[in-house]
């Protein structure tokens, strides 16, 4: 039953979500003060349009051949939405920062890189939907990680190799597209962004998921597609995805034990201890560093397990049936090698241990867009 | 009533030899997508489907954004059908709208002709045999892969095979344009690497414009059966 009720808030919050990403620019471009100059052969803005200057929230100037914009930009000051999509630009005016009501700002299929972004670009804080797909970036143009009210990034189709920690400072972020990029990791602080709900990540090299990604409790779609993805944190279960995309990434085929254990020094054996015995501390007795090292324990992953570890333990791929159609190859960490999962014989539905805390999360997987 | 001369032999006297919507040849270019639909209508009224014809005329038409923007509704997470026309129960027609990298699982047809035209951006068709009937599983590979550019149209059924329809683009939405006939509300949806298949429902996001969502599923066992795949 309280399955039931929770699938209810899903759906109506994935809906309403959806809705309102798209639906604020485009009743912009469909309303009275729209102006729509794509694929008209234009190479700046025509004397006409600067008539309307102050009237104009929404403007279309994409597929023309418009190589930068007239400092008139700055003239348009009530625009809420403009589009300069595939003009062949290098560099963004720096007019474009005074325009104060500016919510979407699409600027797809340019030759914009960092060094095209004005310096003041991060001072555009009625930013909210912000899109460089299809453009030169090798990185995040930091001026980017500025815009505390960006609900929507997309960065497709870049050059980006590395995605700057700053990352975290957009927490407004719902929707954060880097697909077709030269990633091979994400940083852990895209776990910060707890209002995502759509993680797009295909088309790269990535190796592997921090697990941060547990923090992203409203992350509706994943795409990990076209990777070099062998193994998911365990996290990943605890989500509420209702879409993921996995094919094309070397998810292993075979149930392989990965033993990587370094033996625990005498301070993690006693950390141990007293965690599993569970003896009271506090830092009137001990030094702060060590109060510390202690809160810092992990629990064995393995429910049936009370082990817990600090630093030293065993990383483990386990194998995790996700809807009856498909075994996730899952990195998870357990407090020694003795503490091991039984692995039953059963064909394609669940196998290894299945404790019911598992059971319930698996349960919340609607859906898998396998290859 | 004039009968054409022909080279059949005259055994049928009592109705016209020449079928009107079988000749591809003779398609009339749409100007509309009004007038795609209206065409469609008087093709699909009679009982024969000619699917060159119907290829044909899907193709002619130019596409044009201001007729069919109304049914263009996005969603961030996924790509959406949204129902143009229900063909008097005899087709359905269909605006698809796929996000950046928004790609669908590899499906077949439940025995129907299907027909996708390009109205914006491109798709990229991987074509696969059907998996073997026996139990065992295997990875299922593409045999062929094609991409279609705007108001090109393709035509698959499960007679040719399955695929998996993707945007390819990272910076460009795309929107197709597709006709099904006649109209299935459940597919089967395959497992790349095994080669199982689940039966899918495929729902609307929207109808006639309007925006249909799909409903509250009563368990997640139902949800997870349903899936929006074309």
């Amino acid at each position: 039953m309280a399955a039931a009720g929770f699938s209810t808030l899903n759906m109506e919050y994935l809906r309403r979500q959806s809705e309102s990403d798209t639906s604020s620019s485009e009743s912009e471009f469909n309303g009275e003060n729209a102006e729509d100059l794509s694929y008209s052969d234009l190479e700046t803005l025509p004397d006409f349009l600067l008539l309307r200057s102050n009237e104009l929230r929404a403007l279309q100037l994409d597929h023309n051949e418009i190589l930068c914009l007239p400092d008139t930009i700055s003239s348009f000051r009530n625009l809420v939405t403009m589009d300069i999509s595939a003009n062949n630009m290098t560099i963004l005016s720096p007019e474009l920062v005074k325009l104060h009501n500016l919510k979407t700002f699409i600027a797809r299929n340019n030759c914009f890189d960092t060094d095209s972004i004005p310096k003041d670009f991060g001072l555009m804080s009625s930013l909210e939907v912000l899109n460089l797909g299809g453009n030169n970036f090798k990185e995040l143009p930091p001026q980017v990680t500025e815009l505390e009210h960006l609900r929507c990034l997309y960065m497709g189709g870049n050059k980006i190799e590395v995605i700057n920690s700053s990352i975290k400072s957009l927490t407004n972020l719902e929707v954060l597209y880097l697909g077709g990029n030269c990633l091979t990791e994400i940083p852990a602080e895209v776990g910060c962004l707890h209002k995502l709900t759509a993680l797009v990540l295909c088309d790269n090299q990535i190796q592997s998921l921090p697990p941060t990604l547990i923090h992203l409790q409203q992350l509706r779609s994943l795409s990990l597609h076209n990777n070099q993805i062998s193994t998911l944190p365990t996290a990943i279960v605890s989500l509420n995805i209702v879409e993921l995309s996995l094919r094309n990434n070397p998810l292993v085929d075979k149930f392989v034990q990965d033993l990587v254990y370094n033996p625990p020094t005498l301070l993690e054996l006693a950390g141990r201890c007293i965690k599993i015995d569970g003896l009271p501390y506090s830092s009137e007795e001990l030094p702060r560093h060590l109060v510390q090292y202690l809160d810092s324990a992990h629990h064995c992953v393995n429910i049936k397990c009370k082990g817990v570890y600090f630093s030293s333990r065993v990383e483990q791929v386990k194998f995790v049936d996700f809807c009856g159609k498909y075994r996730l190859p899952l990195l998870q960490y357990l407090c020694s090698p003795s503490c091991s999962t039984v692995i039953s014989p059963s064909p394609s539905y669940s196998s290894d241990s299945e404790p019911e805390e598992e059971d319930n999360t698996k349960e919340r997987m609607r859906r898998v867009l396998l290859g | 009533m004039e009968i054409e001369s022909s080279n059949i032999p005259m055994e049928c006297e009592s109705h016209e030899v020449e079928e009107p919507y079988s000749d591809h040849t003779k398609v009339v270019r749409p100007k509309s997508l009004e007038e795609l639909i209206q065409e469609l209508h008087k093709v699909f009224d009679s009982d024969k489907v000619n699917v060159d014809y119907v290829k044909r005329l899907m193709t002619l038409y130019i596409s044009n954004r201001k007729d069919w923007k109304k049914y263009a509704k996005f969603d961030p997470h996924r790509y959406t059908r949204n129902l143009v026309d229900g063909g008097n129960g005899k087709f359905n027609l269909m605006v698809l709208c796929w996000g950046e990298a928004n790609g669908s699982s590899i499906h077949s047809h439940a025995n129907a002709h299907c027909f996708m035209k390009v109205l914006d951006g491109s798709v990229r068709e991987e074509l696969y045999d059907w998996p073997s009937e026996d139990s065992t599983e295997t990875s299922m590979s593409p045999r062929q892969k094609n991409t279609y550019e705007k108001n090109s149209c393709a035509y698959i059924s499960d007679e040719i095979g399955l695929h998996r329809v993707e945007n390819p683009s990272h910076s460009d939405k795309a929107v197709t344009l597709h006709l099904y006939s006649p109209p299935f509300d459940e597919c089967e949806s395959f497992d790349q690497r095994t080669g199982h298949k689940n039966t899918v429902k495929v729902t609307f996001w929207s109808k006639f414009g309007k925006r249909t969502p799909y409903g509250v599923c009563a368990t997640t066992k139902e949800a997870r059966k349903n899936a929006e795949n074309n």
